[in-house]
């Protein structure tokens, strides 16, 4: 067991705990935050995209609205590379209530969410796929927000300011001292070994799974899973966001995003924040649903589908009044100062929210942590830009105008996201622990064709960079006329731990895409799933032994307990003491979470 | 032109049975919505790679054992053996010769390192892998990996070593596709100035293997050529698609179906028959201005099964024959479709049409539902040509019944042994 000191854990590597651990180390406060997994893998990354205006809070949720249209303009001041500035639409169809379009003008007025009413002829002029029936139409300033990008630029500037970071170091348990959390107790899934970090405060922010973390700490916190089905089609269908002008239900908002739309959700009450499972039904129900605000999703090809479980808080006074829709449970986000509320005299929670008030939650609790800390700097979070914040927004047309820039046809590894062989090399020797992380870092494999031809030479780029014992170098000495690989790169793995298996880890890769196809496949895509089976199994004969190296994930939800990156097993990449997520890619402009 | 046979489809299957009932003097026409699987498969002749979990050594002896319903089972192990002598003929003729016996499966190199079973190989993938290997790619082509190739073949108990070479100055310095490369290849003076490369980065070795793109146009000339410059075996390594070896394959198709007059068109998917009785007397199709009506007094369908579009996989699980209306099973729901895990076997694979023994689509009764309408390859119910390896194998033992009976498929009487 190895040992570390800080003053402050940060409990989740989403959005808020990454916040909460920019926001401490902008202060001064040391702090590490260790994560179960990847960053941006739970709620995070699971989610459609939307920077909030706050419009679909405006009705019924003032306090939810106005932190949104706040926050909205933070990041748009301080993460403009993250935010594609979109505009968002609310149709009102005619079978809507159009009392309700009269409460949502009124509610973005009270809330301070700038909104313009426009005829039918004006909105369809705007986005011409919506249907011709709409009755009238509001414009807010919706937009997209990439939360791998944000993540990426948070944990910079974090790291900068003295900030250390832990993926993959789920928490096993804490030490207690008296009514103190004396430190905090993490398993290193790399090495497999448990490592002790002593500390004085700890913050969880563990969003959904908020409520595991704390029975760790022995101190009840009832979260409401509220799980959320997204359906992403092959294409954008609409220039900026488009939702429903009515009280929020399932299906009722398009989201474009890089080459894809995103049509949500579903807000279903789960007793387990790993459920993600999709029905085929919801899929359905998505694209059924809003098909009514744009009629040619209906024909469309579907890519995928995914949930994600929204954090949902349930105080102790409304314990009891549970019902199936979350959409109920504000939407706003609660500090939870445990001393008082639980006689544990150093453990906060912050819990509920969403993306768009990330760092506002962060200010909050910080605010509070710090005055028990004696802490006197004031929160700058929403003063200091973040890295990358000097390439601008994100334009759809950017990461296509880098490649022409540099006329990188020929390297192009996916041609879907335009990814190339240089960016891969990067996020490579950047530190990569599954070859699945590329995903996240570069979108690779998002596309329409579901990484049939990505993923095996993303492989052959980690193959290069990794070496293996005496084989390039044995060739090296023998070729004159060309050269040997791999070139220039230092190897990934300079452990010689036990013999990494790529096939098993591209198995692996292909098993993630897979998943979240299961429940959208036919038609078009029905051709695109056999057509890459033909290319994997048909031609390169990966088979059952390489599918059982993939088959412990699991063709349903998330089973973190028996995870096989819990064991530190064949495919490690890991450097030794890097942090998995680099941020040698901030700024890119390119890595817009969808899922 | 009066048409006796309209072939629907452009994949080995289809293209097989037109240029046989061609050969035997029908007049045919093929029509296709577009390049069939020569372009995306590895390039060899697959007769029937596994059964269940299980690689399989010895096809012939596994065909017995089959579901009843599987096409080998409906045409028997002589129309298989027919298919692929008359196939190997068909190649060779053609510049392409084939190694391999169904008697005895080989295997295939791939580019992950992979070992893939099949019957026949061209001869630029067929040598033995024996001793010292070394696997040779090619600068900045992005489709082949010698390190991941070695690595592969290491795993697989073989003595590799690997190595990438520049290649001698050309048009495409910086970017290129496999195709592109395949048609430097073409060219002997470009073959000449790399040869003394590729020796040097294969010194040692007793076989090297390289990317499947040694010539495109010009058989398997290129090939023997720079491998008795290089001075040892070259051994070619199945690409993703789309195939060189496929479409070297492709190329000499079409030049059999010009020498026999046989009219093909692709780009015309077909969307109906007309029917008289329970006769087909034209195929539809969508012709690139307007639709066109193609009278016949046959049809073979090689549209192939949900991945070649000829079956529809709909929203609903049901699935549905796209020329003809033929019935096909389909599922309670789309999850139906697919296995949980995405390199097992996904039911739609094996989708398809049920047919007699005479490749006639038979309805629950097992009576033919149409009696001049044949469906050969992909199409067929029965079997998962990714799954077992047996696509090939397929298309040419169905094609090959086709041929042997065609112009007599309309007697409901007749009787034809089955092996």
């Amino acid at each position: 067991m190895t040992s570390l000191d800080t003053q402050v854990v940060v409990v989740g590597g989403g959005v808020t705990g990454v916040a909460v651990l920019r926001d401490l180390a902008l202060r001064g406060v040391g702090a590490v935050l260790v994560e179960r997994s990847d960053l941006g893998t739970g709620t995070s990354g699971r989610w459609h995209g939307l920077l909030h205006s706050g419009g679909r809070y405006a009705v019924r949720d003032e306090e939810s609205a106005r932190e949104c249209i706040e926050e909205n303009m933070v990041l748009r001041r301080i993460a403009p590379h993250t935010i594609e500035d979109l505009g968002g639409l609310f149709v009102l169809l005619p079978a809507d209530d159009p009392s309700y379009a009269e409460r949502f003008v009124a509610g973005c007025a009270a809330s301070g969410i700038p909104v313009e009413e426009l005829s039918p002829a004006q909105a369809r002029r705007r986005e011409p796929l919506l249907t011709n029936g709409i009755e009238a139409a509001y414009a807010v300033p919706d937009g997209g927000i990439d939360s791998w990008s944000l993540i990426r630029s948070m944990v910079a500037d974090a790291e900068a300011h003295g900030a250390r970071v832990l993926p993959r170091h789920p928490v096993v348990g804490f030490e207690r001292d008296g009514d103190r959390l004396a430190a905090v107790r993490v398993r290193d899934q790399a090495g497999g070994e448990e490592r002790l970090i002593g500390c004085e405060w700890v913050v969880n922010a563990a969003g959904a799974w908020a409520g595991r973390v704390g029975a760790l700490a022995g101190v009840p916190i009832e979260m409401i899973p509220g799980k959320g089905v997204m359906v992403v089609m092959a294409s954008r269908y609409v220039r900026g966001v488009v939702n429903a002008c009515r009280k929020p239900a399932d299906g009722d908002i398009v989201v474009p995003q890089h080459e894809v739309a995103i049509l949500g959700t579903t807000s279903v009450q789960v007793e387990d924040p790993d459920d993600v499972t999709v029905d085929p039904a919801e899929v359905d129900r998505m694209i059924d649903m809003c098909a009514q605000m744009v009629p040619s999703l209906s024909g469309g090809r579907v890519l995928r589908a995914f949930a994600g479980s929204r954090p949902l808080y349930k105080p102790p006074q409304q314990a009891g009044e549970t019902s199936g829709d979350t959409r109920a449970v504000s939407r706003t986000f609660t500090v939870l100062d445990h001393a008082e509320r639980d006689g544990l005299a150093n453990l906060f929670s912050i819990v509920g929210g969403k993306l768009t008030t990330c760092r506002q939650m962060a200010e909050k609790l910080v605010d509070q942590l710090g005055e028990r800390m004696g802490v006197e700097v004031p929160c700058s979070t929403a003063e200091q830009v973040l890295p990358g914040a000097e390439h601008g927004s994100h334009r759809l047309a950017g990461p296509l105008a880098a490649v022409e820039q540099e006329q990188d046809y020929g390297t192009l590894l996916c041609e879907c996201e335009l990814v190339t062989t240089e960016r891969v090399r990067e996020a490579v020797a950047g530190g990569l622990v599954e070859l699945e992380d590329l995903r996240r870092k570069l979108r690779l494999g998002f596309g329409p064709c579901q990484a049939a031809f990505c993923a095996w030479r993303a492989a052959a780029v980690v193959c290069e960079l990794g070496g293996s014992g005496g084989l390039e170098s044995e060739a090296g000495a023998q070729v004159a006329g060309g050269h040997a690989e791999p070139s220039g790169s230092p190897p990934v793995d300079q452990g010689g731990g036990p013999e990494r298996d790529l096939l098993g880890g591209l198995a692996r890769f292909l098993q993630e895409r897979w998943r979240g196809q299961l429940a959208s496949v036919w038609g078009d895509q029905a051709r695109q799933a056999l057509l890459n089976h033909a290319i994997y199994r048909g031609i390169f004969d990966l088979d059952a032994e390489h599918q059982d190296e993939a088959s412990a994930w699991g063709s349903g939800g998330l089973d973190w307990g028996q995870h096989p990156r819990d064991d530190p097993g064949a495919d490690s990449l890991q450097q030794a003491s890097r942090a998995a997520v680099g941020h040698e890619l901030v700024g890119d402009g390119d890595g817009r979470g969808e899922e | 032109m009066l048409t006796d046979v309209v072939v629907v489809g452009a994949g080995p299957a289809g293209l097989a049975a037109a240029v046989r009932l061609a050969e035997g003097g029908r007049r045919v026409r093929l029509i296709a919505r577009g390049n069939g699987f020569t372009h995306w498969g590895p390039g060899a002749v697959d007769v029937l790679g596994r059964v269940g979990d299980k690689r399989v050594e010895r096809p012939l002896d596994e065909l017995a054992g089959l579901a009843a319903d599987h096409p080998y089972r409906l045409v028997g192990v002589e129309a298989l053996r027919d298919g692929l002598d008359w196939f190997r003929g068909f190649a060779a003729a053609a510049g392409l010769d084939h190694q391999g016996d169904p008697a005895r499966n080989r295997y295939q190199v791939t580019a992950l390192g992979t070992l893939r079973p099949t019957c026949l190989l061209p001869d630029p993938a067929a040598a033995e892998l024996r001793g010292r290997l070394a696997v040779v790619g090619i600068a900045r082509f992005r489709d082949f990996s010698a390190a991941l190739c070695a690595r592969g073949l290491e795993r697989a108990g073989h003595t590799v070593t690997s190595a990438t070479v520049e290649l001698p100055s050309w048009s495409h310095r910086r970017s290129f596709t496999a195709v592109e490369l395949a048609r430097a290849f073409d060219d002997q003076d470009f073959r000449e100035r790399l040869a003394p490369t590729l020796a040097k980065a294969a010194a040692g070795a007793e076989v090297a293997v390289v990317p499947a793109v040694l010539g495109l146009s010009r058989g398997h000339e290129p090939w023997a050529d720079l491998q008795r410059r290089v001075g040892l075996p070259l051994v070619e390594a199945a690409l993703a698609p789309p195939s060189v070896p496929g479409l070297r394959l492709f190329s000499a198709w079409r030049r059999r179906l010009d020498e026999l007059g046989v009219g093909w068109q692709l780009g015309f998917p077909a969307t109906a028959v007309e029917r008289d009785g329970d006769r087909v007397v034209a195929v539809r199709c969508e012709g690139a201005a307007r639709p066109v009506v193609v009278r016949c007094s046959e049809v073979v369908l090689a549209t192939g099964g949900v991945a070649g579009h000829g079956i529809e996989a709909n929203r609903d699980g049901s699935l549905s024959e796209v020329v003809a209306g033929l019935p096909v099973a389909g599922f309670p729901s789309r999850t139906g479709f697919v296995a949980g895990h995405f390199l097992a076997a996904h039911p739609m694979g094996a989708a398809g049409v049920t047919v007699d023994a005479e490749l006639r689509p038979v309805g629950d009764d097992g009576a033919p539902l149409l009696a001049n309408l044949r469906c050969v390859g992909g199409l067929l119910a029965g079997h998962d040509a990714t799954v077992e390896g047996s696509r090939e194998g397929v298309a040419l033992a169905t094609a090959a019944r086709v041929a042997a009976s065609s112009g007599a498929t309309d007697r409901t009487d007749q009787v034809v042994p089955r092996a």
